[in-house]
């Protein structure tokens, strides 16, 4: 750590002892603000460090997937768990990405955000903007034991709603992963379910590696100039 | 903001996979798989017989795609086309080198990494200094 700072002095990033009574946000000699390059450099290394944080955490998800994979492998027989069995007939892929291009720290430089979709799931299932509204439009469902007043009536209505339309993308997420298992066969493997959880764990953790790659790409081109 | 290179706003864009047989299996019972109407693929199988030319088409053919946002490849595999890997720049696909069953994770050959640890490194240093 302090090897990393001494070298951080010489880049003429931080200000040395003889510095020391300089004011944040004075203007250094190259006119550039001293304080905005330390907050620069604290954003950078913050993000190569998340960055190496994330990769290990991917390489705990894809290792339990592979081993669960090998679980059903084992148990299922080499011939049902095998890549020979996807077709190549045309399909869309369940899940996708969203990509948004965020303005990076300057004009000239892009910064792509990226957002997973899951199983076809659009991020208005899970809105309760979208539930608040289709409260008085739907029929209202009769909640058992629940007592309603004029004052929570639409409340209620709203929140059970809500509860409904999370069971029907839960059930939506569970038919479209039985659909993806259905080329391995009618009957599956436990270990082959959790493998594909595996795998679905490692695409967030995968989504969350490119953005940060984005903010490093981003914070690294800003140091350089 | 001229010369600005902008990124299209993409609401259904795909990832692609270069990877071992169990990556790939792997992430296309994630529902990631992906066939257009003329059987184009986004994922490429990488086993013994896999040249490295056909590894080479295939990452250039995803980071030319306008449909592909992320491309996955096992780092072991990027260590093939390494120069291929470590000159490509653009923001979007983003290329992401991934470990493999028997290969783990080196942040040494990450072609990101390498890219911003000259900041760290006693070269760039030394020549500030002259």
């Amino acid at each position: 750590m302090a090897a990393a700072t001494e070298e951080l002095q010489f880049l003429g990033s931080i200000p040395g002892p003889e510095g020391a009574g300089e004011v944040d946000g004075a203007v250094a000699e190259e006119g550039r603000p001293r304080g905005g390059d330390n907050e620069e450099i604290l954003r950078f290394m913050d993000s190569v460090d998340g960055y190496l944080l994330l990769m290990d955490s991917l390489s705990s998800a894809l290792r339990q997937g592979w081993l669960d994979l090998a679980s059903a492998r084992h148990s299922m027989g080499p011939s049902r768990v095998s890549s020979t069995l996807f077709d190549h007939k045309e399909q869309s892929a369940a899940t996708k990405l969203q990509v948004v291009d965020r303005d990076g720290l300057k004009p000239s430089e892009p910064k792509p955000h990226f957002a997973l979709s899951k199983w076809s799931l659009q991020e208005e299932c899970h809105s309760t903007y979208d539930v608040s509204e289709r409260a008085f439009t739907e029929p209202k469902m009769r909640h058992r034991g629940s007592v309603t007043t004029p004052e929570n009536g639409n409340y209620e209505s709203a929140n059970t709603t809500a509860s409904s339309t999370g069971a029907d993308a839960s059930n939506h997420v569970q038919r479209a992963r039985s659909k993806a298992l259905s080329v391995f066969g009618g009957l599956v493997s436990p270990k082959l379910r959790t493998a594909q959880l595996s795998f679905e764990t490692a695409l967030d953790l995968i989504v969350e590696l490119a953005n940060s790659r984005s903010n490093m790409l981003a914070s690294f081109s800003q140091l350089k100039e | 903001m001229a010369g600005r290179a902008s990124i299209p706003t993409n609401n259904s864009a795909l990832i692609a996979i270069i990877a071992d047989e169990d990556t790939v299996t792997g992430f296309l019972m994630a529902g990631v798989g992906n066939v257009d109407l003329r059987k184009k693929t986004n994922y490429l199988l990488v086993d013994n017989k896999t040249t490295v030319k056909q590894i080479e088409d295939a990452f250039k053919e995803f980071t030319t795609r306008e449909d592909i946002a992320v491309v996955l490849i096992s780092q072991y595999i990027a260590n093939m086309i390494r120069f291929l890997v470590d000159s490509y720049n653009k923001p979007v696909p983003a290329i992401l080198e991934i470990p493999s069953k028997d290969h783990p994770y080196d942040p040494a050959h990450d072609s990101v990494l390498s890219r911003v640890k000259y900041l760290f490194s006693a070269e760039s240093v030394a020549s500030d200094r002259r």
